[in-house]
């Protein structure tokens, strides 16, 4: 909020100072009155007196007002805000001395408050790589020992750590998504590469279920990082297949076209459909919507915010198109700048 | 026989590893001591190596780039650090190829048979003599007696795969695993049109009886 600073109110503010002062003038101007002075001289000096008094007022009026107005000017053009000390000016009264040293010890605390919080951030995110990848060996090995020991439970204890496998890579991207700091590493990559790496990843329960998967015109060059883009199609095409239609013929057609400012990559299916008023929610966290609930899909509602996440940190936009009982199209949209093409 | 190289140090994933390959036909060994890797990759005179990243006491990027020093064995960087700055890291340490962990043995298998083909090219099949007939991967044909016919990309993959479990049934399951492996993502109604379409093919070269269809329980190439 901007305080104006009004001459009323900076008058109003110096009241005892103004009322004391005229409490004077008045006092002089008895003793004046009681001696037998000029009239020039009874009226001229508490007028010289008066005047320059207010002339004086008015002036620190200005340079007071100058500064303040100087302030909230520089305020209004910073996005962040507290990087004010850094630039403000240092003004020539002391209370602004005064002011600027306060803003700046004020600056500090909350900086090293703030850098106290990162570390904690980043200290946990690392951790939480570590974990993950401590985790994946035994994980490994489990997957190991059922490639030896093929079997009808073997293969559904298999298809359990395909799931288990999912939600680590959930709580890898989610630690990743949360952190300031850019870690992916964007290079050219053939999106054919990308959807092919996705498919083969879930061609267990796509072959099981009888999924068609439809490709076409995905040999198209983009700049990105391929991890982050595998894992958000992967959560894509898991909905996919999780909000299928049963007993009906299932498919997924995933094509991309090359404009001239954008390569949009599109999925879609031929799932059950959101709800016409939920579909804007389907990327807010924890959403889970009819879908989620009713159908006992066991939605965490994780999978899309993830994706809309790590799609804004790759500058990558993501849309959602459904018609409930018709299907899904989701698609990906990457940006195709001359800046990202030199990269 | 060809020999891969285990260097892993979670004793339990390498003896798995080690069995697999053992049964997919390879002769498999292990590190058991990380004291002097390098040296023991080095002497261990395999033809391929699989390196776990994270081995107690070293570095394995430091292993794998004094490794390729001395040697051109092809290396597979085994990892479970999964970013795209890792696996550009590693190729510049002269790893021919970079897998995650848990990985897919499917996918593995298939990269180190790719790396063993390139590196003796000499071994390198372009036909493959099935008894009956031969087939030709260079142009995609079949030879009988002189007589040619040509099959399609999924057919010839769909023969070659029957002929690597000849006389064996094979499930339509298996088949599609096979094909979605090598990225052509057909289909249950693709898979019939191709069997019914190599049957006929077969059929040019008085091969009919060949092909086999069990019902409920999938195909056999006899």
């Amino acid at each position: 909020m901007v305080v104006n600073m009004k001459f009323s109110s900076f008058l109003k503010n110096k009241v005892i100072q103004i009322s004391l002062f005229l409490f004077s003038i008045i006092t002089i101007e008895i003793f004046l009155l009681a001696y037998p002075y000029g009239k020039f001289i009874r009226i001229y000096i508490p007028l010289i007196i008066l005047s320059s008094y207010f002339i004086a007022i008015f002036i620190e009026y200005l340079i007071k007002r100058k500064y303040y107005k100087y302030i909230y000017t520089l305020l209004e053009g910073l996005k962040e805000k507290y990087l004010i000390t850094e630039i403000i000016k240092n003004p020539n009264f002391i209370e602004g001395k005064i002011l600027n040293e306060i803003m700046e010890q004020v600056n500090k605390s909350m900086i090293e408050n703030v850098n106290k919080y990162k570390y904690l951030q980043e200290d946990y995110k690392e951790y939480i790589e570590m974990w993950i990848h401590e985790i994946k060996i035994p994980i490994a090995t489990s997957k190991m020992i059922i490639e030896n020991n093929k079997n009808e439970i073997t293969k559904s204890i298999d298809e359990e750590l395909d799931k288990v496998e999912n939600y680590i890579e959930q709580a890898l991207y989610y630690a990743r998504s949360s952190t300031v700091e850019k870690d992916y590493y964007i290079k050219k990559c053939n999106i054919k590469d990308i959807v092919n790496e996705v498919i083969r990843k879930n061609k267990a329960i796509l072959i099981g279920k009888k999924i068609a998967i439809k490709m076409h015109n995905l040999n198209i060059m983009v700049n990105t990082d391929s991890k982050w883009i595998i894992f958000i199609l992967n959560q894509i095409i898991l909905n996919s297949i999780k909000y299928r239609k049963t007993n009906e013929k299932n498919e997924i057609e995933i094509y991309a076209s090359k404009g001239k400012e954008n390569i949009i990559l599109y999925i879609k299916d031929n799932g059950i459909g959101i709800k016409q008023g939920e579909i804007v929610r389907v990327f807010e966290k924890g959403f889970t919507g009819t879908n989620g609930r009713i159908l006992n899909k066991k939605s965490t509602g994780i999978g899309l915010y993830l994706c809309r996440k790590l799609c804004d940190k790759l500058g990558v936009a993501i849309e959602l198109e459904s018609i409930q009982n018709e299907g899904t199209e989701v698609r990906l949209i990457f940006p195709n700048s001359s800046y990202t093409s030199c990269i | 026989m060809q020999k891969i190289l285990i260097v892993e140090d979670d004793e339990k994933l390498r003896e798995e590893m080690k069995i697999f390959f053992n049964n997919n036909g390879y002769e498999a060994e292990a590190l058991k001591k990380f004291n002097n890797t390098i040296q023991d990759i080095i002497s261990a005179n395999s033809d391929l190596v699989l390196l776990d990243i994270n081995l107690p006491g070293v570095d394995g990027e430091y292993v794998c780039k004094e490794v390729r020093k001395k040697s051109n064995v092809p290396i597979i960087i085994v990892t479970s650090r999964d970013n795209e700055i890792d696996e550009l890291l590693s190729i510049n340490y002269g790893a021919d190829h970079y897998i995650t962990k848990p990985f897919n043995i499917q996918i593995l298998l298939a990269k180190i048979g790719s790396l063993l083909r390139r590196s003796n090219m000499e071994n390198t099949q372009y036909t493959i003599n099935a008894r009956e007939f031969i087939i030709n991967l260079s142009n995609s044909t079949i030879l009988k007696d002189n007589k040619e016919i040509e099959l399609t990309k999924n057919e010839i993959k769909i023969l070659k795969y029957l002929n690597e479990k000849r006389n064996k049934i094979v499930s339509r399951g298996e088949i599609m695993d096979y094909l979605w492996e090598s990225e052509s993502f057909i289909d249950d109604n693709t898979l019939t049109v191709n069997i019914t379409r190599l049957r006929n093919k077969l059929e040019k070269l008085n091969l009919k009886d060949l092909l086999e269809t069990k019902r409920g329980q999938g195909y056999i190439l006899k």
